[in-house]
This record gives C-alpha cells, sequence and structure tokens, in this order.
C-alpha cells in the first residue's frame, strides 16, 4: 500500500483532541457562570414575590411549630430531605421550613416542621390550605406580622370591624400614616437639621469670639449678644417644629390595628409600625407581578431597617456607585499617565522592564494589605495632617483622619492603578507606528503628536482597562473596611447640604452589606433573601457601569476606526 | 481620465499631419513643376525631401520614447505604431516625390519642356487625393474613407499601364532619344507608388481603427 | 566600474536644492545601509529613487527629514543641505525641519479625526488657530491635491469614511498645507488602484511646478512616468542617477540597464 494512502485513512487527525479540550474548558466557564447567576437570579428574585400563606396543620399530640402544637399560618420557605442520623430514626427523609413571621409572637420569624408532625390528605401528601382572608403586614419592626384583620381604631375613637369596611380602612389608614411620617421626617430632617447646622455653626463662632475676646469681656460685647439672640430665635423655631413633628407622631402612634393571629391570639399594632399590607393569598398574577416589580423598586429605593435585615439598601448601592466612580476619576489619570512614561518616554531598558514587572505584581498582592496600607497612609498620615490643617476647630472630632470616600476610593485606585497601566501600555502600543511618523512629519513634537493622536486613538483600549478596574473595585471589600465603609451610615456621600459632595464622609457598600447580612445578622434565616438580592444588585451596578463603559468605548471605536495599517 | 503625457501623443499626431502635408506639398510641387515645366518648383521639390527625412526621425523617437517611458497600452499603442509606419510611408511618398523631381529637372534641362506629359496630370490628383485622404482618414479616424482609398487604387495603377503603353508605343515609333520616354514612365511610376503608399497608409489606419 | 562619472556628470547642468554630499554614509546600529552617497536634487522637479527591495531608499527619504531620528542607535557620516543650509545643523530644530517637508507614506494613513482637522493639524500644532486662515488652507491644500470637489461639502465627516485613493490624496493635501518646499513620497501609490494611482500621478505632476518633489517607488513605470530624474540604487550605493530619459532609455550603466528591463538578479 502506497505510504500516503494511510495518512488519508487516519480517523483522529492529529491534534483534534486538542480542540475537543478547549471546548471542554469553555464549556465549563459557561456552566459555572450560568450556574451561579440562576442561583443567584432564582434566590434574589424570589424575595420579592408574594408567596401564598398555607394553614399548616399539626397531627395530634405534635409539638412542632410556633405555639407548640398549634396549627400556624405560613408561606413555604424550604423543603428538603432531614439530616441523615435523624432520618435513619424516624425512618423519614423530608421536613419544612415555614416562615410564619409574627417574630414579635413567636420570637423567630422562621420554623422547621419534619413532615409527619402535618396533617396528610389521601395521597398520603401534607396537606397545605391557603388561608384564605390572611393579611400580611410589613412593619418597620420585627419583620412582618400574619394574621386575619379584627379591628381598626383610630386616634379619633372610630373603631371599624365590618370586613369590607375594614380592608378600605386598612389602605386609607396606611397611606395616610405614611404621609405623616414623610411629613416629619421632613421637619425633622431638613427644618430641624437645618437649625442645628445653623446653632452649632453659632456655637463655634461664640466660641472663637471668647478665645479671642476672653471670657469676661466677651459676655458683654455686641457681637455675643448678637449671636445669642439669634440663638434665642432659632431655639424658639426649633421648639415650635419639634412639637409639630411630636404631634403627628403621637397621632401615628395611636392609630391601630388588631390582629388575630393563626395561632389563636390576638394583638394590636400601632399603624406608626406598619409600612405596607398585601392580602397575599387573594392577589391575581398581574396584581402579584405589580406587587413584585413595586418590592423591588422600594429595596432599591429604601433605606435599610431592622440591622439592615428588611427595608432597601438604597444607600449601598450610592455609596457604592460613588466610591466606584471616585475611583474612576483618581485611577484614569494617574494609570494612563504612568503608561504614558513607561511607554513613550522611558529608556527602554533593565529598569523600565523590572518597574514593568512590578506593576504587574501589584496586581498579585492581597487587597487587605491595600487597605492596611489605605488606613496607614491616607486615614492617619493624610487625613491627619488635612485635620490639622484644616479641621483643626473640630479636633478631637476627626473629619478627614477617619475612614472615608475619598481615602476608600483612593485606596482602590492604588489597588486597581496596574490594571489600567497594563491595559494603556498595550493601547499605547497598538496605535499604528504610521500614525505617529504622520503627526511627526508634520512638525508635531513628540507631546503633541501622543496628546493629539496617540491618546485618542488609544481611548477604546484604556477604557477597556478602567472597565476592567471598575469591576475589580466596585467588588471589593475587603480593604474598604479599614478605611471608611460602615455597616449602616447616617447620611449619604451626596446631598443637598452644603458643599454637596461630602468625601469625608463613611459610606455603605453593596458588597461589605452583603457580608454584613451573612455574617454579622441575628437571624440569619430573615437575612438569606436579602443577602441574595443584594448580590444580584451588586452584580447588575457592576454590568451598568461596565455597560456604560462598553458604550462609550464602541462609539470611540467607531470614530477612530477605519484601516489605517 | 485624460493624462498629462497624453500630451505627447497629441505631438505625435501633429507630427504625423505635418510629415502628411509636407509629402503632399513636395509631391504637388513635382508634379507641377513637370506638368508646367516649372524649374523652380521642381528644385523647391527637391528642397523639401531632407525636412521630410528629419520628421521621420522626430516621430520614431517620440514613439520609442513614448512607448519606454509612458507604457501606452490598446488604441494608444496602435497609434503610435501606426504613427511609425504612416511616417515611414509618407516619408516614403515624399522621396518619391523627390525622385519625380529630379527625373523632371534632368528633362527640363536637357530638352527645355515636357513635350508629352501623357495623363500624369489626372493620375497625380487621383494619387494625391487617396493620400490627403489617408492622412484624413487618419487624423478622423474616419474608417469609410480609409476603406474607400484601398478601392481607388486600382484606377491609378490602370491609368498608369496605360501612360506606359502610351509611352512605349511612342518610343518604337519614334527613332529618336527615348530617355526622355523612360523618365517619363519612371515618373508614373513614382506616382503609382505614392498611390500605394496611401494605400497603405490607409490600410494601416483600417488597423489602427479596427484592431485587425 | 565606472559609477562616479555618471553621478557627477548628471551634476553639472542644474543648480542643486537638496544635495546630499560628502559621501553621506548611514548606519543602523552596526549594520551600515547607505555608502558614500552623493546626489543632487533640483529644485520643483520631481526626483525618482528606484531600486531592489531593501536597498536603502527609504532610509534615505527618511534621512532627508530626519524621520529616521525615532529609531534608536542610528548614525551617518557626511551632510544633507537643503538650500544649501545643513540640516544637522545644531541650531536647527528637527520640528521646524519637519515643518519645511511635506511627507506623503506608503500606507496612507489619515489621523482619525475629520476631513478638516486633519490638513489644519499642523497649523494648530504649531498655534495657528484662525478660522478663516484654516478655512483658506483646507481650501488652497484640497484644491492642490484635487480633491476638493469631491469632497468640499463632507469636510467635518471623518477622514475614515473617504476611499483609499481619496484618503492618500488628503495625506497629500496635509503634506502640503503648511506649504513646504519639498514633499517626500515613500511609494504614494502601492496601496492603491490603477484609477487612484492615476489621479496620485497627475497630482504629482501639477505638485511639481510648486514643490520639489522625492519619490520612491516600486513601479519603474511609474518612476518613468512621473519624475524628472531617477536614481537606481543597490546594496545602499547609488549606481546611476540621470534624468530619467536617459535611464530608461540609454542607461550607462549594465546594472540599471538590467534592473528597468526586468532582467535582473
Ligand atoms: N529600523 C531599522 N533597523 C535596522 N535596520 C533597518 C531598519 N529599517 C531598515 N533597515 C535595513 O536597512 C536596509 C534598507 O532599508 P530601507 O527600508 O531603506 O529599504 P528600501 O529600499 O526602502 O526597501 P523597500 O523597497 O522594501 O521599501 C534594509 O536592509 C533594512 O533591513
Ligand atoms: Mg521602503
Amino acid at each position: 500500500m502506497p505510504k500516503s494512502q494511510h495518512s488519508f485513512t487516519s480517523i483522529r487527525p492529529k491534534g483534534e483532541a486538542l480542540v475537543w479540550f478547549t471546548g471542554m474548558g469553555l464549556s465549563v466557564g459557561i456552566l459555572l457562570i450560568i450556574g451561579l447567576l440562576g442561583i443567584i437570579l432564582k434566590n434574589g428574585l424570589s424575595m420579592f414575590w408574594p408567596d401564598t400563606i398555607y394553614e399548616v396543620q399539626l397531627v395530634e399530640g405534635s409539638t412542632a411549630g410556633p405555639r407548640n402544637g398549634q396549627n400556624f399560618a405560613g408561606a413555604i420557605a424550604l423543603e428538603r430531605h432531614k439530616r441523615l442520623q435523624e432520618a435513619t430514626n424516624a425512618g423519614l427523609t423530608s421536613e419544612f421550613q415555614f416562615f410564619a413571621g409574627n417574630k414579635d409572637a413567636y420570637g423567630q420569624m422562621y420554623h422547621y416542621v419534619d413532615a409527619d408532625q402535618i396533617v396528610t390528605d389521601a395521597t398520603g401528601e401534607p396537606l397545605f390550605t391557603p388561608a384564605s382572608g390572611i393579611l400580611q403586614l410589613e412593619r418597620i419592626e420585627f419583620g412582618d406580622a400574619l394574621g386575619f384583620p379584627l379591628e381598626i381604631q383610630l386616634a379619633d375613637g372610630t373603631t371599624i370591624t365590618e370586613p369590607e369596611a375594614l380592608k378600605a380602612a386598612l389602605f386609607k389608614t396606611i397611606e395616610e400614616s405614611n404621609e405623616r411620617l414623610e411629613t416629619y421626617t421632613k421637619i425633622e430632617k431638613k427644618q430641624i437639621g437645618r437649625i442645628n447646622s445653623k446653632m452649632e455653626s453659632i456655637r463655634l463662632e461664640q466660641r472663637a469670639l471668647r478665645e479671642e475676646l476672653g471670657e469676661a469681656a466677651a459676655e458683654t460685647s455686641p457681637q455675643i449678644q448678637e449671636l445669642n439672640e439669634q440663638q434665642a430665635a432659632l431655639q424658639a423655631q426649633y421648639t415650635e417644629l419639634a412639637a409639630e413633628a411630636r404631634e403627628l407622631r403621637e397621632r401615628r402612634h395611636q392609630d391601630s390595628l388588631l390582629l388575630r393571629l393563626a395561632t389563636g391570639e390576638e394583638r394590636r399594632i400601632s399603624f406608626e409600625n406598619i409600612t405596607q399590607a398585601h392580602f397575599p393569598n387573594e392577589m391575581s398574577l398581574p396584581g402579584k407581578v405589580g406587587f413584585f416589580l413595586k418590592q423591588i423598586w422600594r429595596f432599591m429605593s429604601e433605606a435599610p431597617r431592622e440591622a439592615n435585615t428588611e427595608g432597601g439598601i438604597f444607600p449601598a448601592i450610592f455609596g457604592t456607585f460613588v466610591m466606584t466612580l471616585l475611583m474612576s476619576l483618581a485611577v484614569m489619570p494617574f494609570g494612563v499617565v504612568a503608561a504614558i512614561y513607561l511607554r513613550e518616554y522611558a529608556t527602554q531598558g533593565v529598569i523600565v522592564r523590572a518597574v514593568r514587572i512590578s506593576v504587574n505584581n501589584l496586581a498579585g498582592v492581597p487587597s487587605i494589605v491595600y487597605g492596611v496600607f489605605g488606613l496607614g497612609f491616607f486615614v492617619y498620615v493624610l487625613g491627619g495632617s488635612i485635620d490639622e490643617l484644616f479641621f483643626s476647630h473640630k479636633l478631637p472630632t476627626a473629619t478627614f483622619g477617619t475612614g472615608g470616600v475619598l481615602w476608600a476610593s483612593l485606596t482602590l485606585a492604588l489597588m486597581t492603578v496596574p490594571v489600567v497601566i497594563v491595559a494603556t501600555e498595550e493601547a499605547l502600543s497598538a496605535v499604528p507606528r504610521g500614525m505617529r511618523e504622520a503627526a511627526l512629519a508634520c512638525g508635531a513634537s513628540k507631546w503633541q503628536a501622543i496628546q493629539r493622536i496617540v491618546l485618542p486613538a488609544s481611548a477604546p483600549g484604556i477604557l477597556t482597562g478602567l472597565i476592567l478596574a471598575m469591576a475589580r473595585g466596585a467588588g471589593e471589600v475587603a480593604p474598604l473596611m479599614l478605611v471608611g465603609v460602615v455597616k449602616l451610615a447616617p447620611s449619604l456621600p451626596l446631598d443637598g447640604e452644603f458643599p454637596f459632595v461630602h468625601l469625608d464622609r463613611k459610606f455603605m457598600h453593596l458588597g461589605f452589606h452583603i457580608y454584613d447580612l451573612a455574617f454579622q445578622s441575628p437571624d440569619s434565616d430573615a437575612a438569606k433573601p436579602m443577602v441574595f438580592a443584594t448580590t444580584l444588585l451588586l452584580i447588575v451596578l457592576v454590568i451598568v457601569l461596565n455597560l456604560s463603559a462598553i458604550t462609550i468605548r464602541n462609539h470611540l471605536r467607531k470614530k477612530y476606526k477605519g484601516d489605517t495599517f | 481620465m485624460n493624462r498629462y503625457f497624453h500630451k505627447e501623443l497629441e505631438e505625435i499626431r501633429s507630427k504625423l499631419i505635418l510629415i502628411g502635408e509636407k509629402a503632399n506639398e513636395a509631391g504637388r510641387l513635382a508634379v507641377e513643376g513637370f506638368i508646367e515645366s516649372d524649374l523652380e518648383k521642381t528644385q523647391a521639390a527637391v528642397k523639401m525631401d531632407d525636412e521630410i527625412d528629419d520628421l521621420e526621425v522626430e516621430i520614431d523617437r517620440a514613439s520609442v520614447r513614448y512607448i519606454t517611458l509612458r507604457s501606452p497600452v490598446s488604441s494608444d499603442v496602435r497609434l503610435i505604431f501606426v504613427a511609425i509606419k504612416a511616417s515611414h510611408d509618407l516619408e516614403r511618398a515624399g522621396d518619391e516625390a523627390h525622385s519625380i523631381a529630379k527625373k523632371t529637372r534632368t528633362i527640363l534641362t536637357r530638352d527645355g519642356k515636357v513635350k508629352n506629359p501623357v495623363e500624369i496630370e489626372k493620375m497625380s490628383a487621383l494619387a494625391f487625393a487617396m493620400m490627403r485622404d489617408a492622412i484624413t482618414s487618419l487624423l478622423d479616424e474616419n474608417l469609410e474613407l480609409a476603406q474607400g482609398i484601398i478601392k481607388r487604387d486600382k484606377e491609378v495603377d490602370r491609368i498608369n499601364k496605360e501612360n506606359y503603353t502610351t509611352l512605349y508605343n511612342e518610343m518604337k515609333g519614334e527613332h529618336g532619344d527615348s530617355s526622355t520616354h523612360v523618365e517619363t514612365i519612371l515618373i508614373s511610376k513614382s506616382i503609382e507608388r505614392i498611390a500605394d503608399h496611401a494605400k497603405n497608409l490607409a490600410e494601416e489606419v483600417i488597423y489602427l481603427l479596427t484592431g485587425e | 566600474m565606472s559609477q562616479t562619472p555618471e553621478t557627477t556628470n548628471a551634476r553639472a547642468d542644474f543648480e542643486p536644492f537638496i544635495q546630499i554630499k560628502d559621501n553621506y554614509n548611514f548606519w543602523y546600529g552596526s549594520t551600515q545601509v547607505l555608502f558614500d552617497m552623493n546626489l543632487d536634487i533640483p529644485e520643483k522637479q520631481v526626483t525618482a529613487f528606484i531600486g531592489p527591495s531593501g536597498c536603502g531608499k527609504s532610509t534615505l527619504l527618511r534621512s532627508i527629514n530626519r524621520m529616521n531620528d525615532l529609531i534608536e542607535g542610528i548614525h551617518h557620516t557626511g551632510d544633507i543641505t537643503i538650500a544649501d543650509q545643513s540640516i544637522y545643523d545644531p541650531s536647527l530644530e528637527v520640528i521646524s525641519l519637519r515643518k519645511r517637508i511635506g511627507m506623503v507614506f506608503q500606507k496612507y494613513n489619515p489621523f482619525p479625526k475629520s476631513i478638516y482637522e486633519n490638513i489644519v493639524f499642523s497649523l494648530r500644532i504649531a498655534g495657528r488657530n484662525k478660522k478663516s486662515e484654516l478655512d483658506e488652507v483646507v481650501e488652497r491644500s484640497l484644491r492642490g491635491a484635487a480633491l476638493w470637489d469631491e469632497v468640499k461639502d463632507r469636510l467635518h465627516e471623518s477622514a475614515l469614511s473617504m476611499s483609499g485613493g481619496q484618503m492618500q490624496r488628503l495625506c497629500i493635501a496635509r503634506a502640503i498645507a503648511n506649504n513646504p518646499e519639498v514633499i517626500l513620497m515613500d511609494e504614494p501609490c502601492s496601496a492603491l488602484d490603477p484609477i487612484a494611482t492615476g489621479k496620485v500621478e497627475e497630482l504629482i505632476h501639477e505638485l511639481k511646478k510648486d514643490y520639489t518633489i522625492v519619490i520612491v517607488t516600486h513601479n519603474m513605470q511609474q518612476a518613468a512616468r512621473v519624475s524628472d530624474r531617477t536614481a537606481f540604487f543597490y546594496l545602499g550605493k547609488l549606481i546611476e542617477y540621470d534624468v530619467t530619459d536617459n535611464i530608461f532609455m540609454k542607461p550607462s550603466n549594465e546594472q540599471t540597464e538590467a534592473y528597468v528591463s526586468g532582467r535582473f538578479g
């Protein structure tokens, strides 16, 4: 047989196995990503969906459930096989986790019940009937309440018990109560807050004057007199506003709802504690969808409550956003300038190569090390000096001498700068030589050529670097814990109060929020859905930031496209 | 698109016109000198030959330069080749005029006057018309005109033969000096050759225009 | 072999504008690529550099506006003068030298900017930003590059939206925007189709009324068509330099003859 024929009949060409191998690598990657995203999506989103509340009937003699054997109502949170050891004893495999709410009455919101403790139907399956007419209340304290409404008692003495009227009055009262809440928060936060800050500045002025003139002379000086008068006027205003707020508060406190729990006891709940109510078993599908969307919106736009396990995560979203933005603003110019020098000006030799390797290796330093550096350098050294120089009157209260959004951003910028430098260097070297030569041949100096031609042309590549840096920075938690992130920030780093941007403020961050919910929360069952929802949001935020950078990059690419080389 | 060096092609073309006109003019002067027994015209015709020769060299040179430097293709190449060939034909026509003039001069210096001009006038009119038309057809790229010329050559050939017979018979009857007759026969032959060159030129024009 | 007589012979009959003289030698690191060059280029004429690949045409061309300075480790001996001024004169800045010399590259390389901005680039970097002046320069340059009628309605569109031939003419327009004395072209048509090539050649023929042009080309027909004088290089040496007619019709050197007749190598 001729030799050549042999190679044609070979079934498996050489190297084909490698193609399978690469394909396999990709599929594993895709599978992991899809799996992870799927879990996060499902768990994150299910938190917003109004679950059906079932009546859970327990078998005779059972001691399970929130009230030791009494029937109760709850949503099924989980069904799973029991731990092996117990299962072998009982010969049963399954247990349920119910969400029964009413933490104030039951002590905890989630309860595990073995399947054999639940009354079964003809087929032997556990019998769950939707609890008709059950009301789910979202409360400021103690989490959700589940129960059947009995009566509403208003501050003016009226009581409503008739079911239909009660339903209408319930929603109306919640709405009114929320309006009152808004009004008095506005009074307390905005107006009284303004008065407070004015009083504070008067106080500081007084102190300065006293120091200047001496204690005794100050008392008689006209300036102090005037300040005192102003202070008195403000005090009067304050009293007035405070009274108004108190009245509204009082009113909210007095309205109340009487609820019968599925376990039999009755509880009276003040409307000041209720933020929202719905009848989960009576909702139509569109109603549920509407509720679902509304819950998502509330989650994104409201502040957290109850040690972060309830309410929304708006401050964390905002904090993450502002921090990432500040980080980008810091890392961009720094990284780009460094890369320009490295690539364009430095004589390419041993030293530059060493610098380049060091920069690349910086990306591998554990992020907590950056946190420590940020704390030591930015917070204590830089922040401390700034405080001494500019904010000495506030000492010993630190302004910049403690963690804050600025220091956190700078720390992350430092951490991500290698990414930007590497990407920028790539982008610079990818600019066609012809373009540079053309600029130089036109009589441009080197800097002019870089500034006017090379940099714009490499902008898409530089932005890619920024995208990577942002993705890394936005998801980072460890260093932030040292340089300014907090569990609960009293105010946002950006607001309507002069000077609007408060770089010294501490802030909340989605990544840290996740950590806090998952590991620091008192009720981990209650926090679990929040963990997923927050993770989902962090991912969405990173995607949104990246998408906007990618859009800009594509726009630039189109602009600088063309087949020049 | 017209390229700047197409101007050079135009120059070759106009030199071609010039050489054509000169050849025709030389022929006309030579024949008129013969018919009118005008020695002066004859002398002028003799002199023109050098100019024609120079022009041909110029055309050849320009054509070779154009081919070397401008890398012409298609109709431009054909034009160049036709220019080389046509200038050659025209130069030969000029040579014929030169020889007519020289022979006329011999007759005139010997006899003082041309006694029997036979059908030279009519024949030369035909031949020069052919030559003019050939040049016109070249310049105007007139295919029909060029194709017509080829047929017209027959008439000139016929008259030439007639002239020959007439002169030959005369020579047989008249026992005297027959050298004038011989020279007249040669003059007639030269005119016939001019017509042949015209025909050649026409054929080249046909080649230029059709590529066949 | 008799090289020197031919070159010196060709030198006598005109006033040189660019002079490569004093046995110009050029090295990339330790590799010498140009050997003992002496070459006088006339004003307002087209001079073509031809020769096989790697013979140093581009190197010599890029020496004239000192583009080679960008490469590390180069050095030279000898001198190049433009209008009797040495380009290596320490008091002469490279930037101002390049402003006097326009350059057109093998591959059209417009900036990723608008047509307008491409042309005024050299003015803007010199700090000349007056609108009326820029407008005037744009029109003059585009007309000079025979491009005005084609693009006058889309001056502010991206230059990258043009055809290859248009882009190359834009690069020529950019090169003449600053009113240079010399235009250097390194294989300006090698990326263009015959029609675009024809247009550029036509343009070169027009431009030589105002500018001294030096063009490197691999296309011998092109050298024959556009140039007034032609220099043939081989292995870094100037083999023959003469008026184009002589180089192509009766070269005195047999290597030249072999090269132009395609019998080389
Ligand atoms: N940057 C460089 N560093 C080192 N050697 C170089 C460099 N540029 C060119 N050379 C060498 O110099 C010699 C001449 O190159 P040059 O580019 O001038 O040739 P050329 O005649 O323009 O060739 P081509 O026709 O292919 O463009 C070549 O041998 C080349 O390898
Ligand atoms: Mg080259």
